[in-house]
């Protein structure tokens, strides 16, 4: 594979935090830490609760910034990016998918998804064409103007994949996205998100815990003691 | 695109198609701040509207708008707006009842000096007095009737003070009126011009009264000046009641203006708290790729939107309530309340524009550096916080 499809590669990353409010010694979560995501890929993250895998998530997609080590993302350094256009980057180049759906409450599924097309800077009819397309895709043609709380767990994280998707992003950013479905419908979540990923030739960071879920995945990364190694 | 983003979202804000809880709490706010700028509008237009009608009384029954201190024929041509003119003699006098006595300002006016204008100022008894007598008739008002305890048709003595004599005069009570305003008609009393000048001797005062267009007295006061005339304005000749008439609406209007600027402030808690409510959506929004000035802007609309339309609801009632008060005030002024009795309950409503207007800005201007200002806040809400409720 060529350096120019790898549309995201973190170098020699570390992170820590702060041990207590008063000071002390600082708890590292990450050292030195690399790892490359190439064009139309999955990669997956697994690891124990609390390793970090969420935190390199967010560094990867410039939410957190990293004690030292680079952060590239489409060639571009993420920390030498200003508010406006990682802002940017995140609207148009990045999709999010977490646990819990993060559905906003006040607008119709429709809407949710409509949203970040808006930001991107589509009009209202281009965004609701793409916005319906996507829900149609996702099974919920039914469910447009339902708002979060008409919505079951599994609808609402199909209506957030359609959100991530709205703007045609580089790479999809899922942290445990099916963490608070029961098994049927993560394995819908599962398997809608995969098909759509490989569709639409989008990369996927995956944080996950289950293993299965983690194995759909080209390249599985285990986060143990603050480094990151391949699975076998 | 931007627009029509902004426009749903201060829409869903503003509780279109939104959950009930932000209609609610959106009509709450709606309805909280058109109560504060109604009272403030209708306390402005109350007391504005009271003053002026004091002051149109000392100007109608008092001294008129302008006083030309000319005793011979005047030369009015060609002054515009000149409504009435009226040669007046003034003295004053004791007035004697069996039971009580007061010092009066006694005014002889002609028979043509109640006209439609002066009328409308005050109501005159419907009893006058049939009696054929040559004793001199004079008007009292009620209030000062009240206080000597006569009625229509009763005697009282005048005691005429000149400079080389005193002397006392029978008078019958011709009739009693009511100006509404017992400040000033509690020692007003009107006779006849002749009588003042037979009762005097020429040592009364004598003077013309004008009542001219109010957006025209200063020009006429200067074009009679111009003539050579000794012109003095109602103001001038009641400077310390026209004074505090003046203090008072700047101080009423300094403390509506005060309130407006509260008020003002305290619109921003409606920012906040919106802001404070909505910290895991506009967290969520960050995340998404909308600027944080953008979603400024949404809650900063939202805020001035809400705000625009309690000012201007709040001012429609504040107006209506205001014109309607009539009734009220005069249903006040008949049950003649003691602690009331020195307030003026009579009078036509006007609306302060300039007033309210100057209100509405501050009001307008305070709550919007204040919601900006509390906006600040939308600065420090990181997209990762939406997280935290994961």
């Amino acid at each position: 594979m060529t350096k120019s499809a790898e549309v995201l590669s973190l170098k020699q990353v570390s992170k820590s935090f702060p041990a207590t409010l008063r000071g002390g010694q600082p708890i590292q979560i990450l050292q030195q830490v690399s790892l490359s995501l190439i064009a139309s890929t999955s990669i997956a993250i697994t690891g124990r609760s609390g390793s970090g895998k969420s935190t390199l998530l967010q560094i990867s997609a410039g939410l957190l910034g990293c004690d030292s080590g680079q952060v590239i993302f489409e060639n571009q350094q993420i920390s030498t990016l200003d508010d406006v256009k990682l802002s940017m980057l995140r609207c148009k180049r990045m999709g999010f998918i977490f646990q819990s759906s993060l559905l906003l409450d006040d607008f119709n599924a429709l809407e949710n998804v409509q949203i970040p097309a808006m930001i991107a800077g589509s009009s209202e009819k281009q965004a609701r064409k793409r916005a319906l397309e996507l829900l149609q895709t996702v099974g919920l043609a039914d469910r447009l103007y339902h708002t979060s709380d008409q919505l079951s767990g599994g609808e609402r994280q199909r209506v957030a994949i359609a959100r991530a998707l709205v703007n045609e992003p580089a790479v999809i950013f899922a942290d445990e996205p099916t963490g608070s479905l029961d098994e049927r419908n993560a394995q819908l979540v599962e398997d809608l998100l995969f098909n759509l990923v490989s569709e639409r030739k989008v990369s996927l960071m995956l944080i996950t815990h289950n293993n299965a879920f983690a194995s759909r995945c080209d390249i599985v990364y285990h986060l143990h003691d603050k480094k990151l190694e391949v699975d076998a | 695109m931007k627009h029509s983003l902004l426009r749903l979202m201060v829409l869903r804000k503003l509780g279109y198609r939104g959950s009930r809880a932000a209609k609610k709490r959106i009509l709450f706010n709606i309805l909280l701040i058109s109560l504060v700028v109604a009272s403030l509008v209708f306390a402005q237009i109350f007391v504005i509207s009271m003053s002026r009608g004091i002051a149109d009384k000392y100007a109608l029954l008092g001294n008129g708008h302008l006083q030309v201190h000319e005793t011979g024929e005047l030369d009015l041509e060609p002054i515009q707006g000149i409504l009435d003119t009226q040669l007046v003699a003034q003295s004053y006098a004791l007035i004697y009842s069996p039971q009580a006595n007061k010092m009066v300002r006694l005014k002889g006016v002609g028979s043509d000096y109640f006209n439609e204008m002066r009328l409308s100022q005050l109501t005159m008894g419907a009893q006058e007095t049939s009696e054929e007598t040559n004793l001199p008739q004079i008007l009292l008002s009620t209030t000062l009737a009240e206080e000597l305890e006569v009625e229509v048709n009763d005697r009282v003595a005048l005691m005429l003070v000149s400079q080389s004599s005193i002397r006392p005069q029978l008078c019958v009570i011709r009739n009693l009126y009511d100006s509404g305003y017992q400040e000033l008609d509690g020692n007003l009393v009107f006779c006849d011009y002749d009588l003042m000048h037979r009762l005097f001797g020429g040592k009364e005062e004598t003077y013309y009264e004008l009542l001219v267009e109010q957006s025209r007295m200063k020009i006429i006061k200067q074009e009679l000046a111009a003539k050579g005339y000794s012109v003095t304005s109602w103001d001038e000749e009641n400077y310390s009641v026209a004074t505090n008439l003046n203090t008072s609406r700047q101080a009423v209007l300094g403390v509506m203006v005060a309130v407006a600027i509260l008020c003002g402030y305290f619109i921003s808690e409606l920012s906040r708290e919106l802001v404070e409510d909505d910290k895991h959506k506009i967290a969520m929004l960050t995340l998404l790729g909308a600027r944080k000035v953008f979603i400024r802007k949404v809650y900063f609309t939202t805020v001035m939107l809400v705000t625009m339309i309690s000012v201007g609801a709040g001012t429609l009632a504040g107006m209506v309530l205001a014109n309607n008060l009539g009734p009220v005030l005069a249903y006040i002024a008949d049950q003649s309340i003691p602690s009331l009795a020195y307030y003026l309950l009579d009078f036509v409503i006007v609306i302060p524009v300039l007033d309210i207007l100057l209100i509405i800005v501050v009001l307008a201007l305070v709550s919007m550096v204040s919601v900006r200002w509390s906006l600040r806040m939308v600065k420090v809400i990181e997209p990762l916080a939406c997280t935290h409720f994961d």
